[in-house]
């Protein structure tokens, strides 16, 4: 460089703009979620979301929570699968609203999924929102729905490593039940150690031991769930 | 484990912003990515590579940085890093919502984001 001559710019092509943009991703779903729990609150729905590993038995415990509710509140449940309405019509057979939410290949309800679902339901007639999510542990703790609470369902035959396999879903959870407690022995499984796995990783959350065919536990967690 | 919506969101997002400034070419998109999402960078940058070929974001670099969770204790004010139970059995540590120093309920504050922070782009 010669003495005298500054450092000098130059603009390969046109000119470069940097611009701050502060989009966040996730906090579109967070919204609507929002949007969601304000829907349900002004016609007065309590939500509540269910999520679990597949097969756990979260539509059994949905199936025994309305036995034990449907006389005090007007219920209805979403069901989220990826295919079939095979839950969805289990469901409706106990004589309460029920609505199919097939995600495709999703695997997780998200707040836009639930939005749709909430106008298909005269939400006037409703107390008590169900939404069961798609069985899995991992990817619905990521997704809000804008319930107010949040049961997670797991079950002693997935083993006794199920919870700290899966940390963070119990993170997000208000009620946590442990089902099919009748086959704890054969599978060698501690129901007491998976209850304090749980408590380790929140300490606020309240853990259940449920047996969902005989109904055992199903009244403790409706109580844990403030019902 | 939702890269490739979440990466879709995130190439229709810079997109529309570019063509808000009538751009040639994306040069640089800067994301952040917190700790705590179930978002891995390594196929977030596997997706972006296959979605924006053939649209002006073609091999433009992608920066991403993390962001580590931070929470807050709502008995002794403590705000900083998790409590991670750390069993040789695990393998990776858990991070749990007890306080480290009180053994309170923490709730958490950073660590949940996916931001784009800001975008280069040639006009």
């Amino acid at each position: 460089m010669r003495a005298g001559v500054r450092d000098v710019v130059k603009a390969e092509e046109g000119e470069i703009y940097d611009i701050e943009l502060d989009a966040d991703i996730l906090k579109a779903n967070e919204r609507l979620a929002e949007e969601n729990k304000k829907t349900l609150r002004e016609h007065g729905v309590k939500a509540v979301d269910v999520m679990g590993s597949i097969g756990s038995g979260k539509t059994s415990l949905i199936e025994k929570m309305i036995g034990i509710l449907k006389g005090r509140y007007r219920i209805a449940v979403f069901k989220g699968d990826l295919t079939t309405t095979i839950d969805a019509e289990a469901i409706a057979k106990h004589g309460v609203e029920s609505v199919a939410i097939n995600t495709g290949k999703e695997c997780h309800l998200d707040a836009n999924l639930v939005s749709k679902a909430l106008r298909r339901i005269d939400l006037n007639k409703v107390d008590l929102l169900f939404i069961e999510n798609v069985g899995n542990l991992i990817c619905p703790a990521e997704f809000a729905l804008g319930a107010e609470k949040r049961i997670v369902v797991i079950s002693v035959t997935e083993g006794p490593y199920m919870v700290i396999k899966h940390p963070f879903i119990f993170m997000d959870a208000d009620v946590v039940a442990i089902n099919k407690i009748d086959l704890a022995e054969a599978m060698g499984v501690d129901v007491d150690k998976l209850r304090r796995d749980v408590k380790s990783i929140n300490s606020r959350v309240m853990s259940v031991p449920t047996n969902c065919k005989s109904g055992e536990g199903v009244s403790e967690v409706v109580e844990a769930l403030g019902l | 484990m939702h890269e490739y919506s979440v990466t879709t969101q995130i190439v229709e997002n810079v997109l529309k912003e570019a063509e808000k400034h009538s751009a040639k070419r994306v040069a640089e998109v800067r994301l952040i990515l917190g700790s705590l999402t179930f978002l891995n960078p390594e196929q977030v940058r596997f997706w972006y590579k296959i979605l924006t070929k053939d649209t002006i974001m073609e091999r433009s670099r992608l920066r991403i940085k993390r962001k580590g969770g931070t929470v807050r204790c709502r008995k002794c004010g403590y705000e900083g890093n998790f409590n991670y139970e750390d069993d040789p059995l695990y393998h990776v540590p858990i991070p749990t919502l007890s306080c480290p120093k009180c053994g309170g309920i923490v709730e958490i504050v950073e660590g949940k984001e996916c931001t784009i922070k800001s975008v280069k782009m040639v006009v």
